[in-house]
């Protein structure tokens, strides 16, 4: 929904600059709720052709996931399209892990494109998601684990204190109530 | 008090007033007060594990205490209370079984020396001793599950609160 | 408006085609193929599906331009190297069961021939594809059906009813 509307506002700007060729409107998106120390995360590229004819050789590249904060689980960073037509989108994604937990400034990457053909080649930057919180494994899994180890524990200290008083409770009334004591009872 | 006047009252009658007596012996508050500490300290395990309270924080430690103590207290009242209930019921029940034990461990020799009365007095205190044991425990078991159900059902509830505000 | 623009679309793919299907398609294709698909519920909102995949042609065409259809919608391929394609696309997680999807690849020509079929609402499986990747979606694991604090609750919940029910049948 969001994305149709956005869309929307991007074929009307289309429309004002219809005239000069080819003319890409980029944007990075992070899918993930909650971005989280070793779990994947998905970033999304759409790329609109907003212009009036198709950009050519467009290339988007994205180099702002060092090593040493972010491994690529599956996609790539830098990928091109032979053309997009005019009024047309194309969107790319890659998964990524996140190696810290830190708040990280998720910047743009770049597209470039020749917006007519034999034109000086152009270059645009996507939108940014900026800076986000990535959440350590250990205080994702405190909030979203079931906690089985630690209701395990719990149950075991529950049993105490209710079985001894309930054994020794037991214990007293079987020895009360076995069945000849009870049936001789009945009959008084 | 019964067990202050006892002067007036003879042996026989103070064995059967002591079934519907809610005083209680220093052995069998301690017990309550025990059991009750043990079970009041249960939910610092659930919310320090799994409600995520940290509880290194000087106010935390704070709050546990009082809220532990206080449930100490009203578990060891509800224990009294259920005791109470019981205890009348229970001896009317194991009236009949009592006797018939008592009697039977009677030796030939002590059972003709015993007078009827010596006899009655003993199956009484028997019966008294046996009611008090299982009201007493059946009471510590009733009112653990119900304290254990109520604290679970209150932190589930907590926790579904908790969760909306536990990320920014 | 959307048809519109499906229309406007077509018709420059279609300005488009004779220009490029120029060179000679891939023969004898075979392509080996890398999977990604959203695994957890937790992290994310949506279903990624992800494949990358590494086209082989018998004669030596090079970076074929390629489109793929996945269950009647369209989409473009991005290359990413040499033969090295990635097409991604999301969807809401319920419309994203378990199950088997395919990926049909068309070149220039295939694609137009399939656009061509659904604009007639032809059979679009008489169209044949350049060549198609299956793979198998395991499905979003929710967590435990039934969370442990839930659990907790009902067990307490029936411990505390059999403890009630003992104590009636002593009071009555």
């Amino acid at each position: 929904m969001k994305l149709l509307a956005l869309l929307g506002v991007f074929l009307l700007v289309g429309v004002a600059t219809s005239q000069d060729g080819a003319r890409l409107l980029a944007a990075k998106n992070l899918l993930n709720e909650y971005l989280v120390e070793g779990k994947d995360v998905t970033v999304l590229y759409s790329i609109y052709n907003v212009g009036s004819s198709a950009a050519l050789n467009v290339a988007l590249t994205d180099n702002t996931f060092p090593d040493t904060d972010f491994n690529v689980v599956r996609g790539k960073l830098s990928v091109q399209w032979e053309r997009i037509a005019p009024g047309s989108n194309v969107t790319h994604s890659v998964i990524l892990q996140p190696l810290k937990s830190q708040f990280f400034n998720f910047t743009s990457a770049i597209v470039t494109y020749l917006p007519v053909e034999d034109g000086a080649e152009k270059s645009t930057f996507t939108s940014a998601p900026e800076q986000k919180g990535i959440v350590s494994l250990k205080e994702f899994d405190k909030r979203f684990s079931p906690h089985y180890m630690d209701w395990a524990v719990f149950a075991v200290m529950t049993v105490p204190p209710i079985c001894i008083p309930f054994l020794l409770w037991s214990m007293s009334k079987r020895k009360y109530e076995s069945s000849g004591v009870t049936g001789k009872t009945r009959k008084n | 008090m019964p067990s202050s006047g006892g002067k007036k009252f003879t042996r026989e009658e103070e064995l059967l007033l002591q079934d519907f007596s809610r005083n209680i012996s220093t052995k069998s508050s301690a017990l309550f007060y025990g059991n009750a500490l043990i079970v009041a300290a249960l939910p610092i395990w659930l919310f320090w594990r799994i409600h995520q309270l940290d509880i290194t924080q000087t106010q935390t430690i704070i709050l546990f205490a009082v809220v532990t103590l206080l449930s100490t207290w009203l578990i060891a009242f509800a224990y009294r209370n259920v005791k109470f209930s019981l205890r009348h019921k229970i001896a009317q029940k194991r009236e009949d079984a009592v006797s018939k034990e008592v009697l039977k461990k009677l030796t030939p020799v002590e059972a003709k020396k015993m007078s009827r009365k010596e006899k009655d007095e003993r199956i009484l205190w028997k019966k008294n001793e046996v009611a008090d044991h299982e009201a007493t425990t059946f009471s510590i078991f009733y009112n653990n599950t119900l304290f254990i159900l109520i604290i679970l059902v209150a932190s589930f509830f907590l926790l579904y609160t908790f969760d909306a505000s536990v990320y920014p | 408006m959307a048809s519109l623009g499906c229309a406007f679309v077509a018709a420059c793919l279609l300005l488009l085609v004779p220009f490029s299907s120029a060179g000679e398609s891939c023969l004898k294709p075979t392509v080996e193929h890398q999977i990604y698909t959203t695994t957890e519920a937790v992290t994310s909102t949506d279903t990624v599906f992800l494949v990358e995949f590494d086209l082989k042609c018998s004669n030596a065409i090079k970076n074929p331009f390629l489109y793929a259809d996945v269950s009647g919608r369209q989409l473009p391929v991005s290359r990413s190297g040499d033969n090295l394609y990635q097409v991604s696309w999301v969807e809401e997680r319920k419309n994203a069961p378990a199950g088997t999807y395919t990926v049909k690849l068309f070149d220039e020509e295939g694609f137009s021939a399939l656009r061509k079929a659904q604009r007639a609402e032809e059979d679009v499986s008489t169209v044949t594809p350049l060549t198609s990747i299956a793979f198998s979606h395991k499905g979003v694991s929710q967590g435990p059906i039934v969370s442990s604090e839930l659990l907790a609750v009902v067990l307490s919940g029936l411990l505390w009813y059999a403890a009630y029910s003992a104590k009636q049948r002593i009071l009555s």
